[in-house]
């Protein structure tokens, strides 16, 4: 194309144009001249039509866009645009707190927050937290101050609340029975007045900031023992702080975003949200070496306990060789704390539509979230089932990892469980050793998929059915003779106290003293020896190097056992048939261990510890073990004691308490 | 002076050209920019070891044809820009849900990068099965823009029944539309359904990414990938209508229903044959999400030009004898397999006509033939039983043609000589052909 352009250099010559010079010089090539143009022409065309054809691409495609942009990518259920919450501005709190007998009602700027006029519930202290600078709630708790020790619940309460916060207290009915010194002290410390000196059914109201202002207080003194205080109704105003002075000044990490998140919702967790020294959220332990369940799912199943599942979740994601990529908490109903703490340790979480009621809830609940572990993990062969009242032990995912080939191969296995029910303080001795049970302990426990996918999702109780998912798990048809594989010394620990089928008496007497494993790294004895065949050759191997004890003396004193370590002693009792259990019942109340229903048994063989000694029970003649009895030896029989009329609805009733 | 204005005509239309030339070159360079957005995104997605793999349709045609090539020279240098250069609007990597840790992180860093993002979430189908149970949604695609090229992210999970599940791309109401030429997009018009592939790593344009180890059939996959996701929502209203049977027995069939059909479909697949869930099989994939309790047999569709003389001894050796075979090959041809106390396994074989398919069904002791007629259909891929199987896309119409409009309701006493809505008699056997057309073991 330089032939094209003006050539500069060639000056005009006289009045001539440099135009006409140009031209002059052309025509005399004209040959170079017509080549030139016809290629300049064909040249332009073609550009002249791939650029048309370029513009005409583009505006039809943006037409189209225009057009149906992306009508098939809508989404079709055009979700009513989210309402954006109003940008409170507000300064000004309006609070109203009122305090009677039978009723208590907190409101929030015209919103009741609080309301209780339930009879024969809810006595006590109520405490409500506010977010200084949202005026959300962050915490409600009840303290039935009437009661003992509940006092000290509060005072451990109110001390982890951090400064700042906002603090409503209300009294319903009474609150003041055994509201001792301390808590009255601590009361006082937050500003009350009145506190020190609340007696027997006194009225009391007061809100005020923790380590700050108080914002008021209406008390209303019970004029005699018979009659309860006038209700009293206090209103006030709270003024609100800024965002900034609510939060602490965490460094601005993915984990501190979190807990900031965590903290601005929630309060009642003590020091994971403290400002100075947080505790960490997340704890890195130790990975373990050839981990055979990395990639097995872990069910939590939770329900409404938050506290239960922080306490729950730190100690799952503590324990070696844990795999949160891979824990699942699966919540019985639509409650808002307990997806805030799982949120907190970045883990998932889904919430179940409750169904059905009491036992058959739970049963359901445990359905689905089973189902939807599988779903969720299509490649698993195995789940790892816990709850939220379980503390995990440091090891027990090396209790696993070692284990759960047995599990895999042994066609005659059930599940293994990390509990041992009759592995009490003074029952359970060696952290290496395991079992074969009969009894499906369940808290804290591995499922076969092919187990749960083959056998027990598609006859699994339906809604109207009230039953225990374990009790029925543990009935003949589902368990068809299998066996559980458990630990000596439990790798789980059962805390709750609250619960559906649990109460404080209880705890304390069934679980408080449960053994629970501490050490970390434990190498297992002799895993092989757990397959079915092994198994009985290890019996037979044991019972035979194991010393007859005296059967002339009383199984329950301590001296029926010699003050020995490391041996190995039998005892023989009466078992007239397979579910013949009226001695060893007898024998279990008298050792303090799980005398509920029966549980531990191995073919009419229990095996425990006393004073440091394996300690073997055999049921004769029932048990196919019978034949290592000595013939000089008769089988103990305990009677049980008169009266049992009214207790022989217990152990069935009991029995699922253990859920 | 006619000679001049051509001269200055023809000179102002070369200047206008070479404007043109000029425009021309910026989207050269334009094209030359995707590479660099590609390039970029690596870099991001390595930065967070996230790992993606390359399953953009076009690159990897491209791809394929030089696929001994680039298998054989891993760093290969390649002067031009050959793949990633090509003009298109995106370009579609996949991510594999399990293999990475959602981070809050990686967005931050696009951004600083100069990424804008989206990020597509809906409902986690693997629990929609499940009653009233709501987890928290899951991503499944991410575009990140930077300039005008910009990059699909599709996000994979794994299903049970062994096999890769991307979510449908839908805007919910407040999002852009124009963020992308959405029309464009290559995944997300539908969901679909993968098998788990190997992953290969290469240098393609100087640029490292994983690829499907076989490209040629993971494309071939990309067009029959359709993915259709049962009616658990419509199931569960029929359950509370019906109520389900959990009696001993029919949990005993279901159980025996669900092996035979994953031996089925292991023996037709290893054969390469494709087949769906056909009549009573697929009533209960539609209705109910589930094998019907009452119905005593499986049974699969196959198109008779993907029949071969395999698949009568690859069943045998799978252990499933053959039970009966009616009809030939040019005709209604009709084969059940059955184990002793076992379902039986019925294969019908479907003949395309222009504007039909049908399929044929005999009676052994009249020698009298019927034919069932359904619309055009194609295949698609859903989930059932804890396995990846094909069913008729248009389900609701091969359905109905077979059951008719009140297929809802279910009916226990079934004759497949005069109850389907479909069935029409088509004569008799040749008596000569009988002992060819009629056989019984």
């Amino acid at each position: 194309m330089e032939e094209w352009k003006p050539n500069p250099t060639v000056k005009p010559h006289k009045k001539r144009s440099w135009y006409l010079a140009w031209k002059y010089k052309l025509m005399n090539q004209r040959a170079l001249r017509k080549l030139c143009q016809t290629g300049a022409v064909l040249f332009l065309l073609v550009t002249v039509i791939v650029n048309i054809k370029l513009i005409l691409d583009t505006r039809r495609a943006a037409y189209e866009e225009e057009e149906e942009s992306a009508q098939d990518y809508d989404d079709e259920m055009l979700n009513v645009e989210v309402p954006r919450h109003p940008v409170n501005n507000k300064k000004v709190l309006d609070v109203e707190v009122y305090s009677s007998r039978s009723k208590v009602y907190v409101a929030v700027d015209g919103t009741t927050v609080l309301e209780d006029e339930a009879r024969e519930q809810g006595r006590g202290i109520h405490v409500i937290v506010l977010n200084q600078a949202t005026g959300h709630v962050m915490a409600k708790r009840v303290f039935d101050t009437y009661s003992p020790h509940e006092d000290e619940a509060m005072v451990l309460f109110l001390n982890m609340v951090a400064r700042g916060r906002i603090l409503i207290f209300t009294i319903k009915d009474e609150g003041s029975f055994h509201l001792k010194e301390t808590a009255k002290n601590v009361l006082k410390s937050l500003g009350s007045q009145v506190a020190p000196f609340l007696s027997w059914r006194d009225m009391w109201t007061f809100v005020g900031k923790k380590g700050g202002e108080v914002y008021g207080e209406k008390h209303a003194k019970s004029p005699a023992l018979s009659t309860w205080g006038d209700p009293v109704l206090l209103k006030t105003e709270v003024h609100l702080t800024s965002v900034e002075d609510a939060e602490c000044h965490w460094p601005d990490t993915e984990l501190n975003r979190r807990r900031r998140r965590f903290c601005s919702k929630v309060e009642g967790y003590g020091s994971v949200c403290s400002c100075k020294d947080p505790t960490p959220i997340e704890f890195n332990p130790d990975p373990l070496k050839d981990n055979k369940v990395f990639d097995v799912p872990v069910a939590v199943i939770a329900g409404n306990r938050p506290n239960y599942l922080y306490r729950m979740l730190r100690s799952l994601l503590s324990a070696q060789g844990v795999n949160p990529q891979m824990i699942t908490v699966f919540i019985d109903g639509y409650y808002e704390e307990p997806m805030d703490v799982v949120e907190l340790f970045g883990l998932s979480g889904i919430q179940h539509t409750p169904i059905s009621i009491k036992n058959a809830r739970v049963s359901q609940h445990y359905k689905a979230s089973l189902t939807a572990t599988f779903n969720l993990f299509p490649d698993a062969k195995f789940a790892v089932v816990l709850e939220e009242d379980l503390d995990i032990s440091v090891d027990f995912f090396s209790f696993l990892s070692q284990s759960i080939h047995l599990l895999a191969e042994d066609e005659s296995l059930y599940c293994i469980s990390a509990w041992n029910d009759q592995g009490y303080e003074h029952t359970a001795e060696d952290p290496s050793l395991l079992y074969r049970v009969e009894t499906m302990p369940g808290l804290g426990w591995v499922l076969r998929k092919s187990l749960y996918k083959d056998e027990l999702e598609p006859k699994w109780p339906t809604p109207e059915k009230l039953w225990d998912w374990d009790m029925w798990m543990r009935m003949p048809e589902q368990r068809k003779g299998r066996e559980c594989i458990i630990p000596d010394i439990s790798r789980s620990y059962h805390f709750g106290i609250v619960g559906l089928n649990m109460n404080g008496y209880f705890h304390e007497a069934y679980f408080k003293k449960h053994k629970f494993n501490t050490v970390p790294n434990v190498q297992l004895k002799n895993v092989e020896s757990l397959r079915k065949d092994n198994y009985e050759t290890e019996i037979h191997r044991l019972l035979g190097e194991a010393e007859v004890l005296d059967h002339s003396k009383n199984p329950c004193e301590d001296s029926f056992v010699p003050d020995t370590e490391g041996r190995v002693y039998v005892m023989f009792i009466r078992m007239e048939q397979e579910a013949d259990f009226t001695t060893w019942t007898q024998l279990a109340k008298c050792l303090h261990i799980w005398d509920l229903d029966v549980r531990g048994n191995h073919k009419g063989l229990w095996r425990l510890f006393r004073k440091k000694n394996h300690f073997l029970v055999v049921g004769v003649p029932a048990s196919p073990y019978s034949s290592k009895k000595p013939s000089s030896v008769t089988p103990i029989f305990m009677e049980p004691p008169a009266k049992e009329e009214g207790a022989v609805a217990v152990p069935a009733v009991a029995a699922a308490e253990q859920t | 002076m006619q000679k001049i204005n051509r001269n200055v005509v023809l000179a102002l239309l070369s200047l206008t050209s070479l404007v043109f030339l000029l425009f021309q070159l910026c989207y050269y360079k334009f094209y030359l920019s995707q590479k660099h957005v590609v390039r970029k995104f690596l870099g991001l997605i390595s930065s967070h070891n996230i790992p993606v793999y390359l399953i953009d349709p076009l690159i990897l045609g491209l791809v394929d044809k030089d696929i001994e090539q680039i298998r054989s020279s891993p760093d290969g240098p390649s002067p031009e820009c050959k793949y990633f250069c090509a003009p298109r609007d995106f370009t579609t990597f996949a991510l594999l849900d399990k293999t990475w840790k959602h981070e809050v992180d990686l967005f931050r860093t696009a951004e600083k990068m100069g990424f804008q993002w989206l990020k597509i979430i809906n409902k986690d189908p693997r629990l929609d099965g499940m009653d009233d149970l709501s987890g928290m949604e899951i991503p499944l695609h991410y575009i990140f823009k930077l300039a005008s090229h910009a990059i699909h992210l599709v996000v994979f999970y794994e299903r049970s029944g062994n096999f890769l599940w991307h979510g449908p791309l839908r805007l919910k109401q407040h999002m852009d539309r124009k963020f992308v030429p959405f029309r464009k997009l290559h995944f997300g018009r539908y969901p679909g359904a993968y098998e788990k592939t190997e992953l290969l790593l290469v240098s393609i344009d100087a640029l490292k990414v994983q690829i499907p180890k076989n490209p040629s059939s993971f494309l071939e996959e990309v067009s029959h990938s359709r993915f259709l996701e049962c009616r658990y929502r419509e199931a569960r209203a029929f359950f509370q209508l019906y109520s389900d049977d959990a009696s001993l027995d029919a949990v005993e069939f279901r159980k025996k229903a669900k092996s035979l059909l994953h031996l089925a479909a292991l023996t037709l697949n290893n054969l390469g044959v494709n087949f769906w869930l056909s009549s009573g099989t697929c009533l209960g994939w539609y209705r109910q999400c589930n094998i019907i309790p009452h119905s005593k047999d499986v049974d699969l569709g196959i198109f008779i030009r993907d029949y071969k003389a395999d698949i009568i001894p690859a069943f045998q050796k799978a252990g499933l004898p053959l039970k009966h075979k009616f009809g030939k090959v040019e005709d209604s041809l009709e084969l059940s397999f059955q184990r002793e106390d076992d379902v039986k396994l019925d294969i019908f074989f479907f003949y395309e006509e222009d504007d039909h398919i049908w399929n044929g069904g005999t009676q052994a002791k009249s020698g009298k033939k019927f034919k069932y007629l359904f619309p055009k259909f194609t295949l698609c891929w859903t989930e059932f039983v804890e396995l990846k199987v094909h069913v008729p896309c248009e389900t609701l119409q091969y359905v109905e043609a077979n059951y008719g409009p009140e297929w809802k309701v279910p009916v226990k006493t079934w004759d497949w000589k005069s109850s389907p809505f479909n069935v029409q008699d088509n004569g008799v056997w040749p008596i000569d052909e009988w002992d060819n057309v009629i056989q019984i073991y």
